[in-house]
């Protein structure tokens, strides 16, 4: 069995975990991903075990990846663990040597067996020995990033609901930044453009790391997208319901003219029609 | 070789009786794990993933915000709450930048039960940690 298989040969949560076997499905359904390797439980624990054999076989699969790369944890252990563990399990971005590859899958293992995973997991029930898969990607430098609801999770509408930022969407994400809204009809019309609070970005570099940017006082309260963008963005929520079904919670980054899918996960969140 | 070096295991009382085939058995379990300065390596009252062997650096033990202690290269700490799956009873922070080997509960729980040299070492810890305390108060 192979223990390293590009995305869209990842296909089994149980070795490779919830989040790359998704991603594997985005690939398989010609979603644009940026390029990655998946890598098994088992031998992200023999790299922290600080196996040599192992070490070298992922160095050499992810030598062909751009650089810099993202390295995600993807849980294997357990039905839906990856969303449950979301907040225990690290991703590192900006991971650049070789070197830093294997310090990174270090990283990721002892995340799943760090003191707080481990509350976690005798508190919620899940009191067994986690294994823990990696994603790893080329990291993109974007231009604009966010998140979008293929369904609005507030109001329960049957519309998209995009959240957008300047650079690395991990500010949307963190709550860094007030990202602009936009809300756009399944019909591709934008029902609201509502600009947000933007002072802020992250950057990828490109020898590795990231770097936080002051933003010039006319980009801070600009719209980050433009109406063709919104355009594609609605496109690619059809065609994410396409492969995984409706109601989706994705993350996506616009870098040198092209939208990439980065995430694509069930809302987790029940909409309220109130 | 993967795992903690013999040397470094050898250095700590719990595995000092072990021979050198037993000692290499055990090393490959353990993983390096690296803290920065500053960083809390275990925090009073969490549960506990892992017992860790200081490989170099310096950490202080603190109970109830109190020091306690300094931790140096072949000393050890975490092993209680492995042993009852009970909370840390102290708050372990790196004074400099810690690298230490880590054995976890699903490696570590095993390797006692099967070994009783261990397991006896471990016992006359247990002990010498509960006469410190006892003197302590």
């Amino acid at each position: 069995m192979k223990q390293i298989v590009p995305l869209d040969k990842a296909r089994d949560d149980a070795i490779f975990g919830s989040k790359a076997v998704g991603l594997g499905d985005a690939a398989r359904g010609g979603l644009p991903l940026p390029p990655g390797v998946a890598l098994s439980g088992s031998i992200v624990e023999a790299v922290a075990s600080g196996e040599e054999r192992a070490i070298r076989t992922v160095a050499k699969s992810v030598r062909p990846l751009p650089r810099p790369l993202a390295v995600r944890s993807s849980a294997v252990d357990e039905d839906g663990a990856d969303a449950s563990f979301a907040g225990q399990h690290l991703t590192l971005l900006g991971v650049s040597s070789a070197e830093e590859v294997t310090e990174a899958l270090r990283e990721v293992w002892w995340s799943a067996n760090s003191d707080s995973a481990i509350t976690y997991r005798q508190r919620s029930g899940l009191f067994v020995r986690p294994s823990v898969g990696v994603v790893v990607q080329a990291l993109l430098d974007p231009e604009v990033a966010g998140v979008m609801f293929t369904l609005n999770p507030i109001s329960g509408a049957d519309e998209r609901l995009i959240e957008a930022s300047w650079g690395l969407g991990e500010v949307v994400v963190a709550g860094r930044v007030i990202p602009d809204q936009f809300r756009i009809a399944r019909s591709g019309e934008v029902v609201e453009r509502k600009p947000g609070y933007k002072k802020l970005a992250v950057r990828t570099l490109p020898r590795g790391g990231t770097a936080e940017e002051e933003l010039p006082p006319e980009r801070v309260e600009c719209l980050c997208l433009a109406d063709d963008q919104l355009a594609e963005l609605n496109r690619l929520a059809d065609r994410c319901e396409q492969v995984y079904g409706s109601g989706r919670d994705i993350e996506w980054a616009l870098a040198h003219g092209q939208l990439y899918l980065l995430q694509c996960r069930a809302v987790t969140r029940a909409g309220s029609s109130g | 070789m993967p795992g903690a070096p013999v040397t470094v295991l050898q250095r700590v009382p719990l595995f000092a009786d072990l021979s050198k085939r037993e000692a290499q058995q055990i090393a490959r379990l353990f993983k390096q794990r690296r803290f920065a300065e500053g960083e809390t390596v275990v925090k009073e009252g969490s549960g506990g993933a892992a017992f860790f062997l200081i490989e170099s650096g310096q950490a202080m033990v603190t109970v109830a915000g109190k020091k306690r202690g300094t931790l140096n290269p072949g000393d050890y700490f975490g092993e209680i709450a492995l042993i009852d799956e009970g909370a840390r009873m102290a708050t372990i922070t790196a004074l400099s930048e810690l690298a230490c080997y880590g054995l976890t509960y699903w490696e570590f729980r095993p390797l006692v039960q099967e070994n009783g040299a261990i397991g006896w070492k471990l016992m006359q810890s247990l002990a010498k940690k509960l006469r410190d305390a006892q003197q302590g108060d």
